[in-house]
């Protein structure tokens, strides 16, 4: 319940200052409507093959904007070293994860809600009814994303060339992310269900409680002064 | 410590030698006594390195994983020391395998790499240990780059299984495990002389592992000292 | 541990053999501290001789290479949360949030020491800096010295056992220091413990029960005042531009 009540507060203080600033969110929403102009002049998709490159390109955009989200992370807290006064404070290590994570899970939401839609009506798809089913396991791979994001983004904190680093790291083991979304995402667009691609969304899942438990768990000594 | 120092650097020797020799052994039954393979002929022949090296990869990859917990546990130098030890040489021996691997695939299958499920795998580990190392190299203080590193070793050790999962589901083009199939026991499957020849390599590639893993934490152990001595002399 | 702060039991400090090593150079080195409650510190020394860092390590920002720091007998541990209510840290860093207003940057870090304070308490605090008419305005249109004006209020409402200074003078005002010392003198008063880095030497000699010295590292002088007080004015001399006295 502390840590719930601790991490509420953070929270509130990260969208209350992003509210303020602007800032990630909206490179964040730029970038991501750039990538998909970028996408259309790179591969001049034709209309009856958008359906079975739109999983991948779609994920590639969440990607790419994702990361420039965990980039700015820690930013609030870089000015006037606020990290050092968060960690000078009582307050549970493990809370501050969870806050991290929440934060950019809802910034990447909200990129995503504009996103995919936008992509529907760029690329000319139909398939409008297949969105809700779209968005669940969006959200299931968002949540991995920012789960392990969180954590090597504070494990590389220290690191020169952080922002460099952190991709370097992170997507490889992302990759059971990256598959099992791309993958369901395809079953839904083929077949209109979810139906053969259930043991993936298994595997989505299973990903998001291990690295939030083991997040949980091991933040004290990622984040240790 | 520096008492300890030849009777180490001999057992260190000994070691090595008897690496080059079992290895000497294994290749002369995996090149010489073991019968052709019966589809693909001499090409097979690579599999009495290629299966002992990648072996030992995920040999390294453990004690890397081993290591990096004591360390968060106990604090020690001597652990971290092990988790970077095995992480040098845990790249090493992936990408030893990746190149026999292609070594391999050209005759077999016409090309040098494909996407399949075994291969991607292995390209995966190398990416992230060779994240790992980069890590270790760009956090200056040693005491934080240590427990990152650590931290990084423990989640990507555990993301193994899931990688591992997510890429057979993927795709599998490559020819199913041939030795431990289920249904017949192992060497049941395997001609005697190919069987011996494997076994002998793997020992022997197990050998030359400690023997260089060894060599790799005497130079963390000396880094150590240097490091001590200099702070002992109470340079201010 | 966690009813110190709240039932405000006195600190008494411990420090052994505290030493921190950067890369192969000692940035302190063998420090034995014994502070008893209500003890008022000034933290002398050169630039460069290890005061910031003594600082951090008893905040337990950074590790220690060897030794201890013990709060009323217990070994002090930067992971265990309770313990660090008790230790407060006022650095030129500021550690305010440029984007909240005044009084959010207050509400916001009482409720993280769990203590939660109304909001006459916040306004108050805020009138015994003299910033309350600028309440609702953002950190960041604040002068320098006001923001350290907000620091010592942010304190004045935490009101840690420790308290740690470094060299706060630096952008005051006259009238910041008077609300400075006093807050510091009236926390000392009351059984907490001060220590106070600064080079402005003759201002905190006034004020201090203890002075002590580190130069290269090293705690070379550690005794309570006297006035005058030969002793220091011969270990600090050298440190000083033109050999005056400063303890008279």
């Amino acid at each position: 319940m502390q840590l719930l009540r601790e991490a509420f507060l953070l929270l509130r203080k990260d969208l209350v200052l992003e509210l303020r600033r602007r800032e990630s969110l909206l490179t964040m929403f730029f970038f991501g409507t750039l990538l998909l102009f970028v996408f259309h002049f790179s591969f001049d998709l034709a209309p009856e093959r958008v359906a079975e490159m739109a999983p991948g390109l779609l994920w590639l955009a969440f990607l790419f904007t994702g990361t420039l989200g965990l980039a700015q992370l820690f930013q609030a807290e870089r000015e006037n070293q606020c990290l050092e006064a968060l960690l000078l404070s009582p307050l549970d290590r493990g809370a501050l994860f969870f806050a991290k994570v929440c934060f950019n899970f809802i910034l990447m939401l909200l990129v995503e809600i504009v996103v995919i839609p936008l992509f529907w009506i760029l690329f000319n798809l139909h398939t409008w009814n297949l969105l809700p089913q779209i968005f669940l396991i969006t959200l299931l791979g968002t949540a991995g994303f920012c789960v392990l994001g969180t954590v090597l983004s504070a494990v590389t904190l220290r690191a020169r060339a952080r922002e460099l680093l952190l991709p370097l790291v992170l997507f490889p083991l992302m990759i059971p992310v990256i598959l099992a979304t791309i993958q369901c995402l395809g079953a839904v667009l083929r077949t209109g269900e979810i139906g053969e691609a259930v043991p993936w969304l298994r595997l989505l899942l299973g990903f998001d409680v291990i690295f939030l438990t083991l997040g949980v768990l091991v933040f004290d000594w990622v984040i240790e002064v | 410590m520096a008492g300890s120092a030849q009777p180490q650097k001999q057992g260190r020797s000994l070691l090595g030698g008897l690496a080059v020799v079992v290895i000497a052994g294994g290749l002369y039954w995996g090149l010489i006594q073991a019968p052709p393979d019966a589809l693909q002929g001499d090409v097979q022949r690579i599999m009495y390195l290629h299966l002992p090296s990648i072996l030992t990869a995920y040999l390294s990859f453990f004690l890397v994983f081993i290591g990096s917990c004591l360390y968060l546990w106990k604090r020690e130098k001597r652990d971290d020391n092990l988790a970077h030890s095995a992480a040098e040489l845990g790249v090493l021996f992936t990408a030893l395998t990746i190149i026999e691997g292609s070594i391999w695939g050209k005759p077999t299958w016409g090309v040098w790499w494909t996407w399949d499920a075994r291969l991607t795998l292995t390209a995966i580990l190398l990416l992230i240990y060779t994240g790992y190392l980069m890590l270790r190299s760009l956090i200056e203080e040693e005491d934080r780059g240590a427990v990152s590193a650590a931290v990084l070793g423990i989640i990507g050790f555990l993301d193994i299984p899931l990688i591992h999962m997510s890429v057979y589901w993927w795709r599998t083009l490559h020819q199913p495990p041939s030795i431990l199939r289920p249904d017949k026991l192992p060497w049941e499957n395997i001609h005697p002389a190919m069987l011996t020849a494997l076994v002998v390599n793997f020992a022997g590639f197990l050998l030359l592992y400690f023997y260089l893993l060894s060599l790799r934490l005497r130079l963390g152990e000396i880094r150590n000292e240097i490091k001590a001595r200099r702070l002992a002399r109470g340079v201010y | 541990m966690a009813f110190f702060a709240v039932l405000g039991i006195p600190l008494h400090i411990t420090i052994q053999k505290l030493s921190k090593a950067y890369g192969v150079l000692w940035a302190l080195r063998d420090l034995n501290l014994d502070l008893p409650q209500g003890e008022f510190v000034a933290l002398l020394g050169p630039n460069g001789a290890g005061k910031t860092t003594l600082l951090k390590l008893i905040a337990g920002l950074i590790p220690p290479t060897l030794g201890t720091v013990e709060l009323n007998g217990v070994p002090f541990s930067s992971t265990h949360a309770p313990s660090r209510a008790q230790i407060g840290l006022l650095t030129p860093a500021g550690h305010l949030y440029e984007n909240l207003t005044l009084r959010e940057n207050l509400q916001f870090f009482t409720s993280l020491y769990k203590q939660n304070h109304d909001s006459t308490a916040i306004d108050a605090a805020l009138k015994n800096v003299d910033l309350i008419g600028r309440a609702h305005d953002y950190v960041s249109t604040l002068s320098s010295g006001m923001k350290c004006r907000l620091s010592i209020a942010k304190w004045t409402l935490l009101r840690p056992g420790l308290l740690l200074l470094d060299e706060p003078y630096g952008v005051l005002d006259g009238s910041g220091v008077d609300l400075l010392e006093n807050f510091l003198q009236a926390h000392c008063g009351k059984g907490n413990i001060v220590i106070l880095a600064s080079h402005h030497v003759a201002r905190v000699l006034k004020i201090c029960n203890r002075a002590i010295i580190l130069h290269q590292g090293r705690l070379t002088f550690n005794a309570p005042r006297q006035q005058p007080w030969p002793d220091f004015d011969r270990a600090f001399g050298e440190f000083l531009p033109h050999g005056e006295l400063c303890s008279s």
